[in-house]
């Protein structure tokens, strides 16, 4: 009898800690994050890895969601698309997460979304920028950052009122953020009458870029676009100066131009260059300056886009959360389609137009390297400096 | 004419460092008959080295040479005492384990470098970084130009070292016949590790010379890893005279390629290379030279 009571109280503890780790597990919503966190561009990862961070401890100390903690499973796709794939699979079937965020290059995020797609799980990406992510008819997907081909938007506007140019010469990495992004700075050149000399790809981490540069200067067209991750838009433009190539304007197409990198490692070859850029710190969005001060503050050194579109993603998540009526797939989605939430990044709101689904629109910027500073210099009324043009890069290159 | 001239003006001094990077590689290949994956790596962990002492200490770039081989030295000798002569004598499915040893190497030295270091890309800054001078129109990029003379310097002593002393005949004599050698009375295990230290201190110094050219980051390794296999091959498995040759190869090559063909197909110019010389050229570049 007493042996029976035991075991009976046994069971029943076992039964009520069970009960009560689940209810503990059940305590906080796990959603699944993928971003490269090694690999060559850990260093983006990183960036996003922290803003995530930051905003999850606002979001979760500012009061909780549904009465339930966040919690963000940051997963390491490495940079290749067949490992964001596999970790992907990873947090749906086995972390069973609500929804997935991150997505930093454009073939990762490719490969995540379809994986995501299939499985019917809601996916925001918040960096991945190829057109295709968003126009594949994929509606599980939603993308927060503007496609790769609106990043020159401002650009255009800048030369069509500015610069204009006759000639220009393209240089891209050839990954799928490269090549596409070439593709559609063509296309700009087309409507602006520019006539395109040359478009030319590279593979990305080389050492030695002057014997294209020794072609463009061959050529000597009136700008050069290029679109580069930081290290090699930093050699360019270094081998660029080394050479003595001179057009009206070199224009970077964000992603490696805008980082304190590109200066720190061109040094003097980064004065004057300008670039497009998604986001910088002096846009008026309401929290964007006190986003990096606080990330300054807190980690020691500078965020950029790349930084304030994950920080923008982790308030989205918590929003379309609050919000959505349950934590199933099919509200989670429905929420995501019905946010309309003002961020550091700009407005979020998901929308279809073109070719284009659930995608969010957003205005472009254009910032020039000025005396060792990133200013916005277009659209021109919310310009920090004046537009430096023309440029006498020789002199600026001291020779 | 410009334009020829200073393509083959760049190739033939990155050609200058390629050689540099592989004739480590080529060395060990040659007296231990394994390929080691963790070469790149090596040269990261120089570069490391070179950085912090650029740094924190305000040290050239090429002085740290003086720093950074004899370091890499000591490292190259502890990985092959430590990790890869045990393996040696372990009976295993695979008999190129040691070869498996050194990519584990590899991946270890990228995580511990990005432990301590951060993914965060690091260069070294020096007034002369990109400063270059000119002759008729084509320009020469002073470190670069600095990096290939040491590269030469260095392959010189290296050479030196090999033909006119004790060791360095011993070295050539385990590479041509390990059981021969052992017969004769060359300590065998002892040469390996001398090897292995030998072939890291000299990627340590290609890293110390690429630093103000190029930059750093924990992940650098690998394609250097690459170029370092394909230059192995290209000049023959184990033949130096075969490594400059190969390095000098890859740099015109790679420089034509990108030039003419375009800059997107430059790591292929290099691999068609590679493959055309496994096919009619199995030797390697060695066949040609007869050394």
């Amino acid at each position: 009898m007493k042996r029976g009571l035991m075991l009976a109280g046994i069971v029943f503890t076992v039964i009520f800690c069970l009960g009560l780790s689940s209810t503990l597990a059940q305590d906080t919503i796990k959603i699944g994050i993928v971003l490269p966190m090694t690999g060559d561009q850990a260093k983006f990862g990183e960036i996003e890895k922290l803003s995530f961070d930051l905003a999850l401890e606002e979001i979760n100390a500012a009061g909780r969601v549904k009465g339930k903690k966040l919690e963000f499973l940051i997963e390491d796709d490495t940079g290749r698309p067949e490992v964001g794939r596999s970790v992907v699979e990873k947090l749906i079937t086995k972390d069973k997460v609500v929804m997935v965020g991150g997505g930093y290059s454009s073939s990762v995020t490719y490969a995540v979304a379809g994986v995501c797609q299939q499985n019917q799980m809601p996916f925001l990406v918040n960096t991945g920028a190829a057109d295709n992510i968003s126009t594949s008819g994929w509606d599980w997907i939603f993308r927060l950052n503007p496609p790769v081909s609106e990043y020159a938007g401002a650009i255009e506007s800048l030369l069509k009122v500015v610069v204009k140019p006759t000639t220009a010469v393209i240089l891209h990495e050839n990954s799928l953020f490269g090549t596409s992004g070439a593709k559609e700075f063509e296309k700009t050149c087309e409507r602006l009458q520019i006539k395109m000399l040359l478009k030319e790809g590279y593979e990305a981490g080389g050492i030695d870029y002057k014997p294209v540069l020794s072609k463009v200067k061959q050529l000597n067209p009136d700008i050069v676009y290029m679109i580069s991750y930081i290290m090699d838009a930093s050699l360019l433009m270094k081998q660029a100066k080394e050479l003595k190539l001179a057009p009206k304007m070199f224009i970077g197409g964000a992603a490696g131009f805008t980082l304190p990198e590109f200066k720190q490692n061109a040094g003097v070859a980064s004065e004057r260059v300008i670039s497009a850029t998604l986001w910088h710190e002096v846009v008026p969005y309401p929290g964007a300056m006190d986003y990096s001060k606080k990330f300054v503050a807190r980690y020691k050194k500078e965020t950029e886009y790349h930084g304030a579109e994950a920080y923008a993603a982790a308030y989205v998540i918590a929003d379309v959360l609050k919000r959505a009526k349950s934590f199933s797939n099919t509200h989670i989605k429905q929420a995501l389609s019905e946010t309309n939430l003002m961020t550091v990044f700009g407005p979020v709101k998901f929308v279809a137009y073109g070719k284009h689904k659930n995608q969010n629109k957003l205005p472009t910027y254009v910032v020039q390297w000025i005396d060792g500073k990133l200013e916005l210099v277009w659209p021109a009324e919310l310009a920090t400096k004046k537009f430096i043009f023309p440029v006498d890069w020789n002199k600026i290159w001291g020779y | 004419m410009d334009r020829l001239l200073q393509t083959l003006v760049a190739g033939v001094l990155i050609g200058g460092i390629y050689s540099l990077i592989g004739i480590g590689m080529t060395l060990i290949m040659g007296v231990m008959g394994i390929i080691n994956l963790a070469h790149g790596q090596l040269m990261m962990v120089a570069m490391y080295i070179t950085f912090v002492l650029s740094s924190y200490l305000h040290l050239d770039p090429y002085f740290s040479l003086l720093v950074a081989m004899p370091a890499l030295f000591l490292l190259g000798v502890l990985l092959q005492k430590l990790f890869l002569n045990p393996l040696m004598k372990i009976e295993s499915i695979l008999p190129e384990n040691q070869v498996l040893m050194t990519v584990g190497i590899g991946m270890v030295l990228t995580e511990i470098a990005r432990f301590i270091f951060s993914s965060d890309y690091k260069s070294v800054k020096t007034v002369y970084s990109s400063s270059v001078f000119f002759i008729g129109g084509i320009s020469f990029n002073l470190p670069m130009c600095i990096a290939f003379f040491f590269a030469l310097a260095l392959t010189a002593l290296l050479f030196w070292f090999l033909l006119k002393t004790d060791i360095g005949r011993s070295i050539r004599a385990t590479a041509q016949d390990r059981d021969a050698a052992t017969l004769m009375g060359v300590n065998t295990g002892k040469i390996t590790v001398i090897t292995f230290g030998l072939g890291s201190a000299l990627v340590a110094a290609a890293g110390c010379l690429l630093i103000p050219i190029y930059y750093l980051f924990p992940d650098i390794g690998g394609p250097f890893t690459l170029k370092a296999f394909v230059i192995t091959i290209l000049g023959g498995l184990g033949s130096t005279v075969g490594a400059i040759f190969g390095g000098l190869v890859l740099g015109i090559a790679e420089s034509l390629g990108a030039a003419y063909i375009g800059m997107g197909y430059r790591e292929m110019v290099g691999f068609v290379i590679f493959v055309l010389v496994l096919i009619f050229l199995p030797g390697g570049l060695k066949r040609l030279t007869k050394i």
